[in-house]
């Protein structure tokens, strides 16, 4: 009789029990459906494939040595759906180095905190409003906060037009 | 240009038989002089308007006997600080460099008017503290209040002079007087004097309260002044604590808009200069916190924090006491190869150029002070202090720190004005007041390598690599 | 003579004329209390006790609440307008601008709110900061507002985004681009922010979920939560209403505790502090007060947004070179840090590392500070560094205003 009982309880125990668990198990189900495909979403711009065209600048062939010139680019930004490009400035500056003319296409985009930075006709230099950092002409970075040197758009020259796309790359 | 001024153009120095460096050394020790009066009144009031509402509101009688004599002390200073002031306008600038004056007045006649105007209130508020403070004693939220109007009254002098002295280093030329008053340097000057101001009257009473404790000879009045050096000590270190980062922002500022000034005080002749100021704050600090930790000894309670404090401050201080006469100005770190970041050997770090181990030490300063006076307040506030058992030791580490803030007082005037050299006003005037002149090269030697010129601007510090 | 007798008979004919509506009225509410408990709650949330002294101080607390509500209010009608896209959405605000000058209020109310909001936020910390308000056992109520702070200080920031004028997009910009200083994982973390590397249509999308979703679904459970517990210890108010509490007699305290009114007394376990010494209720007498200065601060809300408004700059154009970024006033200190840690490992060290501590150093306040003290002058371990850093936020900001000013 006695046993019997404990037994009973240990069933009822033990149903208790299972009922526990099933809660448990179905809130942690329900909660990874919902969850999972909301961190996918969230996270999805990382792993999005991203096509960059080629994109007519100008005709930089009148662009004189040791003068940053900007021109204004209407990149596509290929993320999400499709709007309008972007206007961004590139940076296209002719340097004599040892003879030889190398042409430099800089992004404005300082590399602090990503203000943009322009020419300083007095300072000779490249500014950024932000935090006042500083680039030479060649996008070195010469003082103020920013870390790294100016970076720069991947270009091609067709006879004398320049072409980039929204590829940027540490010198 | 004003057509007023062109007649005017001549130095007008050539007509009284002085030369200009006379007149230069002359008004250089009459305004040095004026600042430390001028600076403890201004801090002074903040000082006195506080004791007495401690004395009110917590029946203190210490700050009450306090109070009273500050507002005596005050009396006096500001009697013989302004005629010293009224000296140099009338005679000095007046006479001597009438067309500066007659330029600094056109472009900014208000704020000097409104400065003018100023006098009249303190004269009226301090001469009615002064004549009637047992009765004001019984109105003592009057009497609180009247102490803060000086405060504020004072307050808006220094703003005044401050658009002066900050419109001389950095001037911005516009016709705009908002853009005149708000140049690069008004507020971190203002900032700058703001908390020098408090913390000079602080260290000014601690100086009386050490030398009274050696001279004392009964006990109580051994224990007014040991509590007097203590009070004026906390006032002194805890305002000082805001000085390197505010001085550092003010430097930036100098530097970005009146290159050559901040070339010379960091990099050039007055580099020297400037470590040495860099080493007097060196001497508040480790004196001070030494003091801190000392005066809660003396009551017989051990504070290991404070021993540790002083410890660190000590290593600081000495820290820029012996590299800094490895390198006397920018030239000899570029003579020795040192010009490189101190990861590669060399002495720069990107918070600034040259010595970098007075940055290093003024945060260390900065962050040691701010731990001590906490520990210190703590145990002030727990009843762990006695007055009167204050030694010998500590009444010299107060005089130590009085001495040292006001020397520190002298050299920044002295380095501010002599920064400008060869301007009385930057880019617009020299010293002899010529106003049409051919700018003066840039200074010192073109460091920066390639693509640099005049005026380049390094912010903080050469690239890394 | 005439008047007189006129003027009872008048009130007699407005009480027939009205008692059977007064009567339905007290019916259906009747029916419905019986129901709804609404007597009850109402009583349970108005009449309670709270200290004398220093009311006025504690009025700060509800004004952020009414603060917040008008927030959220004005925020959904904005949204009767305003379209979250990089395309539009400066269309549409510029079109309440020129064409709707009521909206244009609500908008001019939703950027005056924040502004008080932030002022007055910061207020009500310093106040229950100064109070010791966080000692035991009210420190959950302080992490709690901590938190708080921090999701206005993100509503704030992730408000300004939405415009996307040139404010905005530079605001933007930077925010996002703080994070890729994060070791390791900024990289990612940048580009789920802004739906892919660089500024784009989702970055605003994303920025718009996140103010008006899903920082406000934090932020008012946690208020519930604030105020919860606010309830449950009873409002602890300044220590002028704890006088003499050292030296009271063991018999004296004793009798407080016993004649102690709800919600006191509160855990016993400094007990000089588990009621105040002189008490109040806190209807009318401190809702009275709140009801003043939150109508204050509204009338100050309402009259900048008419007279000023909300500036709506030009249309971001990623491209122009000659705009100055300038942030939210309320950033500035974080902005000056930015200039003052130059330079690649120094940044994460500014941006992270300082305002970590900090923000660490607040959260863990009432654990630094655990002495049965409430006076001020008592606690200097904590008052003197916070004195240091109120100045230090107050001088970075000066000094970030003479920077952006003179550049
Ligand atoms: C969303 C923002 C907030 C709201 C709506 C809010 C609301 C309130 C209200 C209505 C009170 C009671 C009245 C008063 O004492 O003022 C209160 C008390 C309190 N709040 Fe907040 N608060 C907020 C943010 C904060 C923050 C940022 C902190 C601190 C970091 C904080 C800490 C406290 C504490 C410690 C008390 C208890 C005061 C006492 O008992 O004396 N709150 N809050
Ligand atoms: C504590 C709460 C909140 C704060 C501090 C806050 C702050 C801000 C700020 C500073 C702006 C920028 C205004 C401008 O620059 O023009 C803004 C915009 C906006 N907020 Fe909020 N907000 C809050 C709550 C909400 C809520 C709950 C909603 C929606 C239900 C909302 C909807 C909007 C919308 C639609 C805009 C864009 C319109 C505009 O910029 O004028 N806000 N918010
Ligand atoms: S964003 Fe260019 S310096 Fe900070």
């Amino acid at each position: 009789m006695a046993e019997e009982a404990r037994e009973l309880a240990q069933r009822r125990v033990s149903r208790r029990r299972f009922m526990i668990m099933g809660i448990n198990v179905a809130g942690a189900g329900t909660a990874l459906l919902i969850a999972a495909p909301i961190v996918g979403s969230v996270l999805s711009p990382v792993f999005a494939k991203r096509k960059t065209p080629w994109v007519m600048v100008a005709d930089v062939s009148r662009v004189p040595i040791g003068v940053p010139t900007a021109y204004v680019v209407n990149l596509p930004i290929n993320e999400g759906w499709s709007v309008p490009p972007v206007p961004r400035t590139v940076y296209v500056v002719k340097l004599n180095l040892n003879g030889s003319v190398e042409m430099l296409t800089l992004s404005n985009v300082c590399t602090h905190m990503q203000c943009d930075v322009h020419w300083d006709i007095g300072l000779q230099e490249f500014l950024c409003p932000c935090h006042g950092g500083l680039y030479s002409i060649d996008g070195t970075n010469i003082g103020g906060p920013p870390p790294w040197p100016l970076f720069r758009y991947e270009h091609k020259l067709v006879d004398s037009t320049l072409y980039v796309r929204n590829v940027l790359y540490e010198p | 240009m004003n057509p007023f001024l062109l007649g005017a153009s001549a130095p007008v120095l050539s007509k009284i038989p002085i030369s200009t460096g006379v007149a230069t050394a002359l008004v250089a020790l009459l305004m040095l002089t004026h600042i430390q009066f001028a600076a403890f009144q201004q801090g002074g009031y903040l000082i006195l308007a506080v004791s007495d509402f401690m004395g009110w509101k917590r029946k203190d009688e210490r700050h009450n006997r306090f109070a009273h004599g500050l507002l005596i002390c005050l009396g006096a200073t500001f009697a013989f600080g302004s005629a010293l002031a009224i000296f140099a306008v009338m005679i000095l600038f007046l006479g001597l460099w009438s067309v500066f004056w007659d330029t600094i007045f056109r472009v900014l006649f208000w704020p000097m008017f409104v400065e003018a105007i100023s006098f009249v209130g303190e004269i009226i508020c301090l001469y009615t503290l002064y004549s009637q403070w047992q009765r004001l004693g019984g109105v003592r939220g009057l009497r609180v209040g009247l102490e803060l109007l000086l405060f504020v009254n004072a307050q808006i002098q220094m703003f005044c002079i401050d658009v002066m002295a900050s419109y001389m280093l950095t001037p911005r030329p516009s016709s705009d007087l908002a853009l005149d008053i708000f140049n690069p340097t008004m507020i971190p000057l203002e900032i700058h004097r703001f908390v020098g101001n408090i913390a000079f009257a602080g260290a000014m009473i601690a100086l009386v309260g050490g030398v009274r404790i050696l001279w004392s000879k009964g006990s109580t009045s051994r224990a007014y002044a040991d509590w007097m050096g203590h009070y004026g000590l906390v006032w002194a270190i805890g305002f000082t604590i805001a000085q390197p980062l505010v001085g550092w922002e003010y430097a930036k500022e100098i530097q970005l808009h009146a290159y050559a000034s901040w070339y010379s005080m960091m990099l050039g002749g007055l580099s020297v200069a400037f470590l040495f100021q860099v080493f007097l704050l060196g001497a508040i600090f480790t004196v001070g916190i030494y003091y801190l930790w000392r005066r809660v000894r003396a009551g017989g309670v051990r504070a290991p924090a404070l021993a540790v404090c002083t410890g660190i401050s000590l290593a600081a201080w000495l820290l820029i006491s012996t590299p800094s006469s490895l390198a006397w100005s920018y030239e000899d770190v570029f003579a020795a190869n040192a010009n490189v970041p101190i990861w590669q050997g060399g002495l720069l770090i990107p918070w600034g150029e040259m010595i970098p181990f007075k940055l290093v030490a003024l945060i260390a300063f900065t962050g040691v002070a701010i731990v001590a006076i906490t520990v210190y307040l703590k145990h002030l506030s727990r009843g762990h202090l006695t007055w009167g058992s204050a030694g010998r030791g500590q009444a010299v580490a107060l005089i130590v720190v009085g001495v040292a803030v006001s020397l520190i007082m002298a050299l920044m005037g002295y380095i501010r004005e002599d920064s400008r050299s060869p301007f009385l006003i930057t880019d617009q005037m020299l010293i002899n007041q010529q106003q049409n002149f051919t700018p003066p090269s840039s200074p010192g030697p073109d460091l920066n390598g390639p693509g640099s010129g005049v005026g380049v601007v390094l912010p903080f510090g050469p690239p890394l690599p | 003579m005439k008047e007189a007798s006129t003027a009872p008979q008048r009130s007699r004919l407005a009480a027939t004329l009205t008692r059977p509506v007064a009567g339905l009225l007290a019916t259906t509410y009747r029916w419905v209390d019986e129901r709804l408990g609404v007597s009850d709650l109402t009583h349970q949330l108005l009449y309670e006790a709270v200290p004398r002294r220093g009311a006025w101080a504690y009025s700060l607390g509800s004004a952020t609440l009414i603060i917040i509500v008008l927030q959220i209010v004005t925020g959904m009608f904005l949204l009767w307008t305003y379209v979250p896209s990089t395309t539009e959405a400066w269309e549409s605000l510029n079109y309440i601008e020129h064409h709707d000058e009521f909206a244009a209020i609500v908008r001019g109310m939703h950027l005056w709110g924040a502004y008080v909001l932030f002022v007055v936020i910061g207020l009500h910390m310093i106040r229950t900061f100064v109070s010791g308000s966080y000692k035991k056992p009210r420190e959950l109520n302080w992490i709690v507002g901590v938190v708080l702070f921090l999701l206005v200080l993100g509503l704030g920031i992730t408000g300004a985004m939405l415009p996307w004028d040139q404010a905005a997009y530079w605001t933007a910009t930077v925010v996002t681009h703080v994070v890729d200083y994060i070791p390791f994982l900024g990289n990612w973390v940048q580009e789920i922010l802004r739906g892919g590397p660089q500024m784009g249509p989702e970055t605003l999308t994303r920025f718009f979920a996140i103010h008006i979703w899903l920082l406000p679904a934090l932020l008012v459970p946690l208020i519930g939560l604030h105020l919860v517990l606010l309830r449950r210890h009873g409002e602890h108010g300044s220590w002028v209403n704890y006088e003499g509490v050292e030296v009271e007699s063991e018999q004296h305290r004793a009798e407080r505790m016993a004649h102690a009114e709800s919600p006191y007394p509160a855990l016993p376990s400094d007990p000089g502090y588990a009621v105040p010494v002189d008490l109040d209720q806190f209807f009318p007498s401190q809702v009275f007060k709140d009801a003043v200065l939150s109508f204050g601060l509204v009338i100050l809300i309402f009259v900048m947004a008419v007279v000023v408004g909300a500036p709506l700059e030009r249309a971001a154009n990623p491209a122009a070179l000659n705009y100055v970024p300038t942030p939210e006033w309320f950033f500035l200190p974080l902005d000056q840090i930015l200039v003052q840690f130059p330079q690649a490992w120094m940044i994460p060290v500014g941006v992270f590392v300082i305002p970590g501590i900090g923000t660490t150093l607040l959260m863990l306040v009432p654990f630094l500070d655990r002495t049965p003290d409430r006076e001020p002058w008592r606690r200097p371990e904590v008052m003197a560094p916070a004195l240091f850093a109120v100045l230090f936020l107050i001088f970075e900001a000066l000094l970030a205003v003479n920077r952006l000013f003179n550049l």
